[in-house]
């Protein structure tokens, strides 16, 4: 279980990438925000090997399946999308200050996976409804969509924290942070981004459903919850674009729904449904 | 534009379904009911719940149909309001978007280079002639659309491309409305149903699970086997069905069901459900005669027939079968019929400890529950041979294509409004003292980022084409 040990160094990784991302905008030294991208990488592509060992590691079980099918395999994969996710928006907008607020939502993912005691790190068999080609397609598209909705919610949080910021204030942490427009601009790319993402996730899901259950859609928790984020992303879509809502009642309901989504990811394992391999 | 529309048809209904207000409250409106729905235990769930409610709560949501609420009248309606709203949305603002998309602007509009950011334009001094022709191979590479205009000193060009972008958003509208629509199609024209057939054995109707009456299929499902793997750790590995299918008792297909892999006949398709088992036609006996284990004699019972006794007292049968009763595992009714005297019946379990620890001493003591009832002998359930049976879910629905149509088109439509714009570019020519002066300006409808990336292209593009010209 060697993948298991490198992950763990991973979650030890995201957060000095965090503590680094802090000093660089603390401290206003664009060297330490350097190392932080450079530490964020160097956990990416760890974690990334780690992945691909535990598939590899699957199939010499006798198992061979996609690292996606219990709550360790999801948080995992959940870390690696949102700081994948965040390296390609860096890299696009020569902003480092977003991964302050992003790695430790990647470090708490890791943390919860490698320390909470009621989940399993051991690569299991694939139950019969999981054996199918729709597996990837689902979990990939699906958690892509979680990443999103993850930078949306960190985005939030800087654009109120801006507001704070005024000319007067000399405050280096505050000065780092992106204009506000910008951040909106940001913050509204990232929920379409995630939309896009979830919308293809609940219908590859419907169609899966479709040939495991036979019904495309059963109002399972999970699914219904699934449906709740869609209906309030697709309300802050419509408010935006049409009644021109911006800036801090964006960023409010950007925030109610990454509780959502994160509802739909955790809570809904204290509901009773038939999603219950994540558990 | 709007106002204007507003007053043409000075209908409040009108008005009122045309708000995207009303949009975003229905969404979270149907957000909020389910969450609750996911809160409140719906249909499976729902009896055991109800039991933990007061008489008057239960009735209140008993008569709200708060536990099947997705199938309730009044769910059903918010659904119908918002169709209703996307429709009058999407035919309120229509005309406009065609008008936005067929009327292009004049190519000399002024208003475009109000904003002329300089490092889109540039000096040239290549013949006007030559260089408008150039600019116009350029632009009808790049744009469909391409139109031209010369005022007194300007030369004007104005491209367009990505029109199409500004319909990505009924698109998007149309695809809820088809997923909707077979939604209905399915609940009207199809049916959710099950059935379990045992292995061997033929079945022709199924059991709808909303009705709980059975359907008639129109033809028989054979189940000829059915196994179950398991992995190394116990968990199931995979469950399969080997079906036949027949018409009038004609084989007309055999298929493997498997989870994720259903079979389709007739428009019916099959899915692997659940399994059981149930007792077979062999039943396994062991006698102990005069209660001594070194008497044992085994035998072998089909339920039903008689059987002599070893010594001839007698015969005996089993009259009654049971895979699991009272959880307590198996167990079969046996019925001795001495020579002379009455018959006397008594129950034997497969595991007697279990039944002795767990049932209530009266009972127990009962001649029904005395193996040795008929002195000498004791009977003891040795083993039942059980036979599985497949739990297939059968489901008719016409409206899935229009479903999985409406996905496809809701994908295309949210990429087409999400990510495509419609830019138009404009490039002037004016004539200066010793030369040309190029201008290069755009509009577009969404994502201002692209156009400006755009119009970097297309300056230096053209710059480049120049620079050649003069070269030569």
């Amino acid at each position: 279980m060697i993948n298991a040990i490198i992950l763990s160094y991973t979650t030890f990784i995201y957060f000095i990438a965090f503590f680094l991302y802090l000093l660089f905008m603390v401290m206003g030294r664009p060297f330490f925000g350097r190392l932080a991208t450079a530490a964020t990488l160097v956990g990416l592509v760890a974690q990334s090997f780690a992945i691909v060992l535990r598939w590899i590691e699957s199939y010499q079980l006798g198992i061979g399946h996609a690292p996606f099918s219990n709550l360790y395999e999801s948080l995992i994969f959940f870390t690696w999308t949102i700081i994948f996710l965040y390296m390609v928006v860096e890299w696009k907008t020569k902003n480092r200050t977003l991964g302050t607020f992003v790695t430790p939502l990647a470090f708490l993912a890791m943390a919860y996976a490698s320390f909470s005691p009621g989940i399993n790190s051991k690569i299991q068999p694939l139950v019969p409804a999981l054996k199918s080609n729709w597996l990837i397609s689902h979990v990939i598209t699906c958690f892509f969509g979680y990443a999103a909705f993850g930078l949306s919610f960190a985005l939030s949080i800087m654009y109120l924290l801006k507001r704070m910021d005024t000319p007067q204030k000399k405050n280096m942490f505050l000065k780092l942070i992106p204009a506000q427009d910008i951040l909106d601009e940001l913050n509204y790319q990232m929920i379409v981004i995630g939309f896009l993402m979830l919308t293809l996730g609940i219908i590859t899901g419907s169609v899966w459903a479709h040939s495991a259950w036979g019904s495309y859609w059963s109002w399972d928790p999970k699914e219904t919850w699934s449906l709740i984020t869609w209906l309030i992303y697709a309300s802050i879509i419509h408010s935006r674009l049409v009644r021109g809502w911006k800036g801090k009642k964006i960023a409010f309901l950007s925030f109610v729904g990454f509780c959502c989504v994160l509802f739909t990811y955790f809570g809904v394992n204290y509901l009773a449904g038939l999603h219950s391999y994540a558990k | 534009m709007k106002k204007e529309k507003a007053k043409n048809r000075s209908n409040i209904i009108w008005t009122l379904f045309s708000s995207v207000k009303l949009t975003v409250t229905l969404l979270i409106i149907l957000a909020m009911v389910s969450v609750l729905g996911t809160l409140i235990p719906q249909t499976n769930g729902a009896a055991e719940f109800a039991k933990t409610l007061s008489p008057a709560l239960r009735q209140l949501f008993v008569s709200l149909d708060l536990f099947d609420m997705y199938h309730s009248l009044w769910f059903q309606m918010l659904m119908g309001l918002l169709t209703l709203n996307i429709i009058i949305c999407s035919l309120d603002r229509f005309p406009a978007t065609w008008k936005r998309f067929s009327k292009s602007p004049g190519p000399d509009r002024k208003k475009p280079f109000e904003r002329l950011a300089p490092e889109h334009t540039f000096a040239i001094h290549t013949p006007r002639t030559d260089a408008g022709s150039a600019v116009h191979d350029l632009l009808t590479s790049k744009y469909r659309k391409l139109r031209a205009k010369e005022t007194g000193a300007d030369h004007f060009f104005c491209g367009e491309r990505g029109g199409y972008s500004l319909f990505g958003v009924y698109l998007v509208h149309l695809s809820v409305l088809l997923i909707l629509v077979g939604a209905l199609v399915g609940s009207f024209f199809g049916f959710e149903a099950y059935v379990n057939v045992v292995e061997g054995e033929t079945v022709d109707t199924v059991i709808s699970r909303k009705t709980r009456t059975p359907i008639d299929l129109g033809f028989e499902v054979t189940c000829d086997d059915f196994s179950v793997d398991f992995y190394e750790n116990g968990t199931p590995k995979e469950y399969q069905s080997e079906v036949t299918f027949s018409v009038d008792g004609k084989k007309r297909m055999r298929e493997s069901i498997r989870v994720n892999h259903p079979a389709t006949f007739e428009g019916v398709t099959f899915y692997q459900s659940n399994y059981g088992t149930v007792p077979g036609n062999t039943v396994h006996l062991t006698l102990l005669k005069g209660g001594t284990e070194s008497e044992a004699i085994s035998l072998k019972a089909e339920p039903g027939k008689s059987l002599p006794l070893p010594g001839g007292e007698g015969t005996f049968s089993i009259i009654d079968l049971r895979a699991n009763i009272m959880d307590l595992g198996p167990a079969a009714m046996v019925s001795v019929q001495p020579r002379t005297g009455p018959a006397m019946e008594f129950w034997i379990f497969r595991h007697p400890e279990r039944a002795k620890s767990l049932l209530p001493p009266p009972m127990l003591n009962s001649p029904k529950f005395n193996a040795s009832a008929f002195a000498p002998y004791t009977f003891q359930l040795a083993g039942l041979d059980t036979r599985y049976f497949t739990g297939l879910q059968a489901n008719r629905d016409p409206g899935v294509s229009i479903v999985w149509m409406g996905c496809f088109l809701m994908v295309a439509g949210l990429f087409i409004s999400f990510f495509t714009s419609r830019q138009r570019v404009w490039v002037r020519l004016s004539k200066t003292k010793d030369g040309l002066s190029v201008a290069v300006a755009g509009t577009c409808s969404k994502n201002p980022v692209g156009l400006q990336r755009e119009l970097d292209r297309l300056t230096n593009h053209l710059k480049q084409i120049f620079q050649k010209d003069q070269a030569v």
